[in-house]
């Protein structure tokens, strides 16, 4: 093989050294040719730039909808909403006369701006007809509900004389939203008097009732730091302490009760007659804010986890007890079958725990208490039933409505709690109206942050894919928002609240597509790797190609240059 | 049938306390019967029921049924369930028919039935998704895994066995995994839908070590609701546990579980053998039966009764050995003959664990095992990677009735049988084969044929074996050829075909009487796994080679020898090329001198 090739080669070695003298130069191209091949690699270059470029681009690009950023950003900021929440209150004075009522509300509400330091929430006052001011309430609770333009009442103030009174006196309704302020017929307001003591005192009364509201509020919107200067600490502690401790919002809460007890007894309960009675109240009068399902178990044979610490006797309290800190590990979560329920919306547990008869009774060592709140998870009760006097002192075999009424009344407040409720005023009513306005106002701040948050995701990964229907509904979530800052605005909270909901639902489908997260981890250098084999070799000539006509063509015009100069 | 056969006595048991308790609204009851089977294994059956209201039902207050499956029912819609957990394979040559007729097992890995209430097809099987991705959280099993090409909706391989209103658009579907390894995980969500939980009871026997160990072992879980005439209607659970335990091997310590031969002096030898001798011994079977106890087999003694079982009127233990077997109770259990001669029943102390001890015996009466109705075995036939066969033997062991029975097979899509190569070979008793047309056994048949990774094919055979004979059905199938991605990372394994459900349909009692075959395992054509990326270069260099060359062709200028050479003298490359060529005519004279 190699002598054959050497044969071959000599020949030509010889010959090309021979030819040397001679042929000295090889005759020039002609222009033909190398228009030809200048023809043949831009034609190359062409389909590769004209065709192969664009198929490329269209078939690895990513389909990215375009997004409102900056309105999002500017909602995310608070540039575009500040929520305010102008509460309306009636006033009713049906022992005045028209003038004296007039002045009345005159004096007190600006008794009130003054008290008042927080602009965003702020009282105003509005006279009724002196006719049947339930009536009123009730007409403007429907037109609340109906979704009307006219703002929903936030409270009732009748105003009433009483004989025998030396200062005025308030009363406020427990199961309405109604405040019943009493005074001396002697202290009717005088147009003449500038501050009368009447107007003072409802001020103050209302200014006391909605305190908690307005920090809550103020806290709400003001982040983490304190909203308001004159809230002392250990409220503002309180507030936040209970806006930690409250579960997320959610249109559906599942409520979950269930018996737990170490032993066989107690195996049933009343526990249906007991929701109907102590829950199913509540449960509806929060029917406007949230739905809720409710179910119940009977677990027996539940024993403590082994790695939380046992209940300890105390002989002076000849109890059972558990220390505070270890409360966290009473609920044995690898064993108790407490699964989430079924079904969007998050899961209330409430544990009714009935001790051993040999650990009974149980409580908190600290406090001598008997239940605690798992903050967003739920509540647990320890019940110590009277121990059965027959056999040797067991538990009773079956709990009766009477024995589950202070657990079910601990849970009632429990719930609350986890919901948000505000711990004033007294009035159910009341404080569900604050829960709505406090309710409303974190769902258009959370879902506003949302907003944000997917704004800057966008901006920072461009590789990932924007589909059309995160488009649409962000488009949904802005339109909801303003619509819920035109609500607030006017006072017109539950409807707020409904249009926050869907802002938030919105958001949160915007901000968790699935198909946006897909692409982010398929790298572009695996396919590199894969086709270099093919890119390569094709490559290099190509590009050696093009700079060789460069490179040509760049002299052939710097000759032209040098000739024509 | 003069011998009061086991599993119709399981079943009557069942029924009669059933009908006893049929107007308590909700109750719960527990029972673990035990018999020792040839071969020194013990069976070992735990059955457990609760029964709650609808209406308690349907408000979620729940008390015996279990919450986190009751929610999983009722957010599927789905009015009746069954699902099966089974490892192993029942011996029906020694042991004989299966326990609760084959009603309470399923075939290898997990099974699922259920009964949907939906509008159409489409929102039954969404239902039916949701369902399966439930409970395969719930059991810890890959039953989400259960899509559409394991799904099947059989016509009349199975029936609905609660009471279901008539207004109820009612749609089965079934769902199969054969491959699915099941194990302790398995059980521990079990144990946990129990009210006792295995802390009192008959379910404190239960050891994920013992249980898994068995030879053969199944797990159920039905859910159906009933409604007793006059009454109102109840949902009830019903779980069962049934094992057969090797005795010898279960009463191995824990500590020390390396089976060790017999010692040489505990022998016992066939002196009649002429080889017989010092050193060589022909072991002679035990004439004894076997002795055990509970705390041996199962590792463990019953932790008294649950006390939730209505325990007055209930005996929880039975056990089936002749009468004249002596059988030693801890103390506190009383017991009670039944007066079929094998059976007997412990009323247990709720106070006081219970054991249960039989000594090893000379026995003369030996329990009556039944016959089962049919014998069924299945196998893949055929070689090569492109096509097989499969083969389905049923043998009626009966001298004088014929079986009827519906064969109900779901195949994977990736195995395309054809129905038209369906042949059957029947053989009488005296041995002689004869091909007869596969439609004289063959009464019915409803095919739905497969689509490529949409859904699997489904085959339902009503047959009759006549008495005496066995029946050997054979058809031809062709592999299909998988997609890269679609191949799992043990492919060469081999891919699981699920069992076959056999539902017999003239049994004795009018009881359902179901038998089920092994899994198969079928090898489909394996590719090498770096094919792809092997293709992919190759062709990559093969285009880029073509390309170059073409390129090279149309660019560089073509000149003659001449030229060419008088080109590459002026360039670097030209000169060393020369240079080199000089210096090999140089070496080359020399070298041929050395030569």
């Amino acid at each position: 093989m190699t002598d054959e090739k050497g044969d071959s080669t000599s020949p030509l070695a010889t010959a090309s050294s021979d030819s040397k003298p001679t042929a000295q130069r090889i005759p020039p191209e002609t222009p033909e040719a190398i228009s030809t091949r200048f023809l043949v690699i831009a034609t190359f270059w062409a389909v590769i730039i004209f065709l192969g470029f664009p198929i490329w681009w269209k078939t690895t690009s990513i389909y990215r909808a375009h997004l409102p950023i900056q309105e999002m950003v500017d909602w995310a900021d608070g540039k575009t909403c500040r929520p305010v929440f102008p509460l309306e209150i009636q006033v009713a004075a049906p022992g005045m006369q028209s003038p004296e009522s007039q002045h009345l509300l005159r004096t007190t509400q600006h008794a009130l701006d003054d008290l008042n330091e927080f602009a965003a929430h702020h009282l105003r006052l509005k006279l009724t007809n002196e006719t049947s001011t339930a009536q009123q309430t009730e007409d403007s609770m429907e037109v609340a509900s109906n979704g009307e333009e006219a703002p929903d009442t936030a409270l009732t103030v009748r105003v009433i004389a009483q004989d025998g009174l030396v200062v005025p006196k308030a009363e406020l309704h427990a199961d309405t939203t109604q405040l019943d302020v009493f005074y001396p017929p002697s202290q009717v307001p005088v147009p003449s008097s500038s501050n009368p003591p009447l107007s003072v005192f409802i001020a103050e009364e209302l200014q006391r009732l909605y305190g908690e509201e307005k920090a809550t509020v103020a806290h709400i919107l003001s982040g983490e730091k304190s909203g308001l200067d004159s809230v002392n600490p250990q409220f503002a502690e309180s507030i936040s302490r209970r806006l930690r401790r409250s579960m997320k919002y959610a249109d559906t809460y599942h409520l979950s009760f269930s018996l737990f007890t170490p032993g066989p007894e107690p195996s049933s309960w009343d526990i249906e007659a007991a929701v109907q009675e102590y829950l199913s109240p509540l449960l509806h009068a929060f029917a406007p804010i949230s739905n809720f399902t409710v179910d119940t178990q009977v677990q027996l044979y539940a024993t403590f986890s082994p790695m939380a610490p046992p209940p300890v006797y105390d002989e002076v309290e000849a109890a059972w007890t558990l220390k505070k800190e270890d409360l966290s590990a009473f609920v044995n979560a690898a064993e108790w079958p407490l699964n989430p329920s079924i079904g969007n919306g998050p899961t209330l547990n409430f544990i009714l725990y009935v001790p051993a008869p040999s650990q009974a009774p149980m409580m908190v060592k600290e406090n001598r208490a008997s239940s605690w709140i798992v903050p967003q998870w739920g509540g647990v009760f320890l019940l110590n039933p009277p121990l059965s006097p027959a056999g040797k002192g067991s538990n009773p075999a079956h709990l009766s409505r009477d024995y589950l009424r202070p657990a079910f009344m601990t849970f009632s407040h429990q719930l609350l709690t986890l919901l948000g409720t505000p711990t004033t005023p007294a009035s159910l009513p009341l404080r569900l109206q604050t829960l709505i306005r406090i309710r409303a106002a974190s769902l258009l701040l959370s879902a506003s942050s949302t907003m944000g948050s997917l704004a800057r995701l966008t901006e920072s990964l461009p590789s990932i894919p924007i589909p059309a229907t995160v488009a649409s509904s962000v488009s949904i979530t802005l339109s909801h928002l303003s619509s819920t800052c035109s609500h607030l605005r006017s006072g017109r909270f539950s409807a707020a609240l409904a249009t926050a909901r869907v802002a938030e639902t919105e958001a949160e489908r915007s901000f968790f597509e699935k198909s946006m997260v897909g692409q982010v981890y398929f790298p572009d250098e695996h396919k590199v790797a894969v086709y270099l084999p093919l890119l390569g070799p094709i490559g290099v000539p190509l590009f050696v190609g093009l700079i060789k006509e460069l490179k040509r063509v760049v002299a052939g015009w710097k000759a032209r240059r040098r000739a024509a100069a | 049938m003069t011998t009061f056969s086991l599993f119709s006595f399981l079943l009557t048991l069942a029924v009669a306390l059933w009908g006893s308790n049929v107007l308590a609204l909700s109750d719960y009851h527990e029972q673990l019967f035990l018999q020792p089977l040839p071969q020194s294994s013990l069976l070992a059956s735990f059955n457990f029921r609760g029964n709650t209201s609808q209406q308690s039902f349907d408000n979620q207050h729940f008390r015996y049924f279990p919450r986190a499956l009751g929610q999983i029912l009722q957010h599927a819609h789905t009015k009746e369930l069954h699902l099966r957990f089974s490892t192993g394979r029942w011996d029906a040559e020694s042991w004989g028919s299966r326990p609760w007729n084959g009603s309470k097992e399923g075939g290898t890995g997990v099974e699922l039935w259920a009964w949907i209430n939906a509008a159409d097809d489409e929102e039954a099987f969404a239902r039916w998704i949701t369902l399966t991705q439930s409970l395969s959280g719930l059991f810890c099993a890959s039953l989400n895994f259960v899509d559409s090409t394991r799904t099947t909706r059989p016509v009349v391989s199975f029936e609905p066995t609660g009471d279901h209103s008539k207004t109820d658009g009612l749609h089965l579907l079934h769902g199969i995994l054969p491959g699915e390894v099941v194990c302790t995980e398995n059980l521990t969500p079990f144990l946990k839908l129990l009210p006792c939980k295995g802390k009192a009871g008959i379910s404190s026997l239960f050891d994920g070590h013992k249980l898994f160990d068995a030879a053969w072992q199944s797990m159920s879980v039905d859910m159906r609701p009933v409604c007793p005439p006059g009454g109102e209607c109840l949902v009830q659970i019903e779980q069962t546990v049934d094992m057969v335990l090797d005795i010898e091997r279960s009463k191995r310590p824990r500590a020390n579980p390396i089976p060790r031969p017999v010692p040489n002096e505990q022998l016992v030898c066939d002196t009649s053998k002429q080889y017989n001798s010092e050193d060589t011994c022909y072991p002679l079977e035990k004439m004894t039966e076997t002795g055990w106890s509970l705390t041996e087999v199962f590792g463990r003694s019953l932790q008294g009764v649950c006390p939730l079982a209505e325990t007055d009127s209930e005996q929880s233990v039975c056990l089936r050995v002749p009468h004249e077997r002596s059988v030693f109770t801890s103390e506190g259990a009383s017991e009670i003959k039944q007066d079929d001669g094998y059976t007997r029943c412990f009323k247990l102390d709720p106070e006081q664990p219970f054991d249960l001890a039989v000594h090893e015996q000379q026995m003369n009466t030996k329990v009556p095992l039944e016959e089962p109705i049919l014998h069924a075995e299945r196998t893949i036939v055929g070689h090569g990677q492109e096509r097989g066969g499969m083969r389905i033997i049923f043998g009626n062991p009966s001298e004088t009735t014929a079986v009827d029975f519906i064969y109900f097979e779901s195949l994977p899509w990736f195995l395309r049988p054809y129905i038209h190569t369906l042949q059957a070979t029947i053989t009488g008793r005296n041995g002689v084969r004869q091909e007869i047309p596969a439609s004289d056994l063959v009464t019915e048949t409803f095919f739905r044929p497969a689509i490529d990774r949409e859904r699997g094919s489904q085959l339902e055979l009503a047959l009759s074996v006549p008495a005496a004979s066995t029946v050997t059905l054979t058809y031809d199938f062709e592999k299909a050829i998988l997609r890269y991605t679609e191949y799992p990372p043990d492919a060469n394994r081999g891919f699981n075909v699920a069992p076959a459900v056999i539902r017999i349909l003239n049994s004795p009692d009018s009881s359902p009487v179901y038998i089920r075959s092994t899994s198969l395992l079928l090898p489909l054509p394996t590719p090498d796994f770096s094919m792809p990326y092997n293709v992919i270069i190759l062709t990559s260099t093969v285009i880029a080679l073509g390309f170059g060359t073409v390129f090279n062709l149309l660019v560089r200028r073509i000149v003659s020898v001449d030229e060419a050479a008088a080109l590459g003298a002026h360039t670097l490359k030209g000169r060393i090329l020369s240079k080199l060529v000089m210096l090999r005519d140089i070496l080359r004279p020399k070298a041929t001198k050395v030569e």
